[in-house]
């Protein structure tokens, strides 16, 4: 190897060498650049009010200038030329090297060339790269670990917020919260059931919009609080005027009553346990009650078993014989129920083999099959009692809002009469039957005139165009279910609009706060009270009903604990467990409601906040006493509509 | 005799001087070897001290020991140019006829001990410019070369300012080197006494001839130097121009005018005798700086800020060589 091979040699590796710490140099001063920036940025966030995401996209500008860094410094690499004149000066070669490298590519060189590569060779086999550029942390380092620990200084520095900026942003939060719960709702709702009237559809197309609009645009306080009111004004309006209807009232009634529409989904889906828990107990289940004397019987043979199991087997054949013949009684009484108990039958055949330990295994699996034949049996009668509340007749059907009960009891009739080969008895009974359902189709509008026409056809032996009236009556009872749907729509909405105007109003989020309407203390019972405390959806996760059906309380199912509209009651009517004159204190019906200070806005004096502002405070104040149960229930309704008029005095 | 033979030569020949030189000169290492580097690199000396000092004893040595013609002027006010370059003088020749012939003053030698230099005149002074420069002497209208290798060696008292000269710009820079002789230590001064006052007087021997010195002279040019390094010296003598790009911050503030390019060739020369002398092929950055005090501190002339702050040019050039750095170019990874 020559002595320039052995210069260069000797060089490149230095050049490689170097290369890498200036990276590691370069890394360390990036991790320098980015901790200033981090903490200039933080140190700008917690006085000025910059949004939080500045943080996050300035902690990723710092991290991002370590690769920049290390990149930055290490993406040239170093020339033979420089690697020679670094070394030269870090180990004090006088540079031999560089001189060398520089005069050997000279043509004229010559002797001297020769001299100098000889020379400069000689430092060249000194050169040991580790102990020239040593790995050690560079100088940035230390300042960068002081500025990192600067900032994690400021960190628990509490941040500088104004108490308007906290709340403004607090505002903003629980309007885009509030916008993107009523969105989805609306979402949720229209994907569920499609309205069948285009004004139901139009509004909750504008309720669905109002809700984006809120989620996605920065919509102040007021703002929102005004377009909720106005948007809500409307469903108002539009809810009453449909409601005007006497048949929903009734179909209202019925969805609310415990047995619910026939057709109801409650009912459907009951209607659904049904028929399973029949296709598993067959087609005359046991009564409860003698399931559980079989199961008793059963535990009995069980612990018989076990016993026959610890005892030595061969002096025991008399044991063995009469528990044969007892679960021999057993399986023939099942067998009679109806049951299916396929472990009792492997339990006697491992008696017959002399096997206990399977023997008592298998009595296990039968008692475990017996004690789930038993619960289905119960939930079976359980339904059946609640399958007994509808209507018998049409005319009851009817009156029980039982409309689609009502639409099927027609459809028979309707058949029957199409037939033609319908005897006069039955018939009369038909024409008996409708007959009796005018009177209580009156609230169902033209329904009552169908049926008054179908009587007369049928009076006169008419049976196919009594069948026609009946026909156009099923439909017109099929337009009012859809239009009931469409209030029940509507409500849903309603009901969602105001508690997004609580929730705006008092900068309580969603999830947090109440829903318009809903009992405080309801909830999962209180400590210290007595009672216990009942599953509600105070935090919408009832909403959901793809899930519902999982627990054993569904909702559909807890019609007493759901909110009574101005539908249900007339004015100053209350349920039963509403009487207020169980309420202790001077709060009387007919008196003058004691006071309620209200901390919106103070009604004395000369105010120069406007009374847009001061309604708006005064509602949502008026709202959360109203949910929180601070205003008797005797007078709710005088409060509400008393801050309801509000709106009125605005327009 | 090839190039290694000669450097060989070299080395022997400059050790073989100091040695020589030591037996007359006591101490004062920098000022010798300052000498022969500018005898080596053809350059002359002007050499600053207080009377008493050696610096007419060095120059004498150096005459002995150098086989070359050696004159010495004595500068007095009186001193007229004639007086150092020579004269025309009317002279009878074989056939009785009367003609005008130079008649070669002290100048005409090899080596020229300038004695005093700053007591003669300005004009006397500036005889002295087309020799140091040109190496000729123009005189009666006709200019005559001087004999190769031509030094100038003078000396000069700083103290004694009265009825002296300073030296003009012009002149000094035509000195390669400038040399301050100081005081001798105490064990230095021991060995002059035991020297001068005893009975043995130690004498220096001739042993460099005229045609090795010229050799040596032309061996020296041929030391190679990088690039980065004559960049060095380009960068310190570039520093000392006062409000300029590259000038260092402290000769804009007390420079009126920095070193001429003759600086920046003495900063070289020296260098590569230095790295001749210390066994090297190659001039490094050390040779430079050691050479700056020398090479540059009578070329540089002080503002009237420095003067009344009592500044000299060897502690400006001090902070010039703390202010440019060796190597401009970023090293890989230098610490």
């Amino acid at each position: 190897m020559s002595d320039l091979q052995v210069i260069q040699q000797a060089l490149q590796r230095a050049a490689r060498r170097g290369r890498w710490l200036r990276a590691w140099r370069g890394l360390w001063q990036g991790f320098l650049i980015g901790a200033v920036l981090w903490l200039v940025f933080l140190g700008c966030y917690k006085v000025l009010p910059l949004p939080a995401p500045t943080l996050a996209v300035a902690g990723a500008a710092a991290l991002a200038m370590v690769p920049l860094g290390l990149l930055w410094s290490g993406r040239r690499a170093v020339t033979l030329a420089e690697a020679a004149r670094w070394v030269d000066l870090h180990e004090n070669f006088q540079e031999r090297l560089s001189t060398a490298l520089e005069v050997a590519g000279r043509p004229q060189a010559g002797h001297w060339g020769s001299l100098l590569l000889a020379d400069a060779a000689v430092c060249a086999r000194k050169i040991d790269p580790r102990r020239l550029a040593p790995v050690r942390l560079p100088r940035a380092s230390h300042w960068t670990l002081l500025t990192l620990a600067v900032a994690l200084g400021l960190g628990f520095v509490p941040e500088y917020r104004s108490q308007e900026l906290r709340k403004k942003r607090l505002d903003a939060e629980v309007i885009k919260y509030t916008g993107e719960r009523l969105a989805e709702l609306t979402r949720h709702s229209l994907e569920q059931r499609k309205p069948v009237l285009d004004n139901t559809q139009q509004r909750l197309d504008a309720v669905g919009q109002l809700g984006e609009h809120l989620a996605k645009a920065t919509v102040s306080r007021a703002d929102a609080l005004k377009d909720l009111a106005s948007l809500t004004d409307k469903l108002k309006q539009d809810a009453r005027q449909l409601a005007q209807n006497p048949a929903y009232k009734r179909l209202e009634q019925a969805a609310r009553g415990t047995g619910g529409e026939k057709n109801s989904p409650a009912n459907a889906r009951m209607q659904k346990q049904l028929d399973e828990i029949q296709k598993a107990l067959g087609k005359n289940p046991a009564a409860p009650e003698a399931l559980d004397q079989l199961k008793k019987e059963l535990q009995k043979a069980a612990q018989a078993a076990a016993g026959l199991a610890n005892k030595d087997s061969a002096g025991d054949s008399q044991a063995k014989d009469q528990m044969s013949q007892s679960m021999a009684n057993l399986a023939q009484q099942a067998k009679e129920m109806g049951l299916s108990l396929p472990g009792l039958e492997d339990a006697i055949q491992a008696l017959q083999a002399g096997q206990a330990d399977l023997l008592v295994r298998d009595l296990n699996a039968a008692l475990t099959d017996l004690e789930k034949m038993k619960e289905m049996a119960q939930a079976f009668q359980q339904m059946q009692q609640q399958g007994e509340k509808l209507g018998k007749d049409l005319a009851e059907q009817l009156e029980m809002g039982q409309a689609q009960a009502a639409q099927g009891t027609l459809e028979i009739m309707i058949l029957a009469l199409k037939g033609g080969a319908l005897n006069p008895e039955d018939l009369k009974r038909i024409l008996e039957q409708v007959a009796k359902a005018v009177g209580p189709a009156k609230d169902y509008g033209k329904v009552a005139d169908f049926l008054k026409k179908a009587v007369g056809e049928m009076q006169q032996g008419k049976g196919g165009p009594a069948a026609e009236n009946l026909a156009a009556a099923a439909k017109e009872l099929e337009r009012l279910l859809a239009e009931a749907g469409d209030l029940e729509s509507l409500k849903a909405s309603l009901e969602a609009m105001q508690k997004a105007s609580f929730c705006i109003g008092t900068g309580q989020s969603w999830m947090s706060g109440l829903r318009p309407g809903q009992r405080p203390g309801s909830g999962r019972g209180k400590p210290g009270k007595g009672g216990f405390g009942t599953w509600v959806d105070e935090e919408g996760w009832l909403e959901y009903p793809e899930i519902s059906d999982l627990w054993e309380n569904p909702p559909d199912d807890r019609g007493a604990l759901d909110p009574r509209s101005a539908l249900d009651r007339g004015e100053g009517q209350l349920a039963d467990n509403l009487d207020p004159t169980k309420l202790r204190g001077q709060l009387q019906p007919g008196r003058s409601m004691p006071g309620i200070s209200l901390k919106g806005v103070s009604i004395k004096g000369t105010s120069t906040v406007e009374f847009k502002e001061a309604s708006m405070a005064a509602q949502s104040e008026a709202q959360n006493a109203l949910s929180q149960d601070q205003i008797p229930r005797a007078y709710q309704g005088a409060v509400k509509g008393y801050f309801d008029d509000f709106n009125n005095l605005k327009k | 005799m090839n190039t290694e033979q000669q450097i060989a030569a070299f080395r022997q020949l400059y050790t073989a001087l100091r040695a020589e030189i030591g037996k007359v000169m006591v101490g004062h290492e920098t000022i010798v070897e300052g000498t022969l580097a500018a005898i080596f690199a053809g350059g002359h000396v002007l050499l600053e001290g207080v009377p008493g000092l050696g610096k007419t004893l060095l120059v004498r040595t150096l005459g002995d020991i150098l086989d070359l013609p050696f004159s010495r002027i004595q500068f007095t006010p009186d001193l007229m140019p004639a007086d150092i370059l020579g004269t025309n003088l009317v002279m009878e020749t074989g056939d009785g006829r009367k003609e005008f012939q130079f008649q070669k003053g002290p100048i005409f030698a090899n080596l020229v001990l300038a004695d005093e230099i700053n007591r003669a005149t300005p004009k006397t002074q500036s005889a002295l410019l087309e020799a140091m420069q040109e190496k000729s002497v123009t005189a009666g209208g006709e200019m005559r070369k001087l004999t190769e290798p031509f030094f100038v060696l003078a000396t000069q008292n700083p103290i004694d300012q009265e009825g002296t000269y300073p030296l003009p710009e012009a002149q000094l820079d035509r000195f390669f080197f400038k040399l301050v002789v100081g005081y001798p230590s105490a064990s230095e001064l021991t060995e002059v006494l035991t020297r001068t006052t005893e009975t043995s007087q130690p004498k220096a021997s001739r042993i460099v001839q005229r045609d090795t010195l010229m050799e040596m002279q032309q061996l020296i040019r041929q030391v190679p130097v990088a690039t980065h390094v004559k960049d060095y010296a380009v960068r310190l003598v570039l520093a000392t121009h006062p409000k300029t790009e590259t000038a260092a911050p402290i000769a804009s503030q007390f420079l009126r005018f920095g070193s001429s390019p003759r600086g920046a060739q003495a900063l070289v020369l020296a260098g590569k005798v230095r790295a001749l002398s210390q066994g090297r092929f190659n001039v490094s950055f050390d040779d430079l700086q050691a050479a700056v005090l020398p090479a540059l501190r009578h070329r540089l002339i002080l503002n009237f800020e420095a003067e009344a702050e009592g500044l000299t040019t060897d502690q400006i050039l001090q902070q010039i060589l703390k202010d440019v750095p060796k190597d401009k170019s970023l090293a890989p990874a230098a610490s």
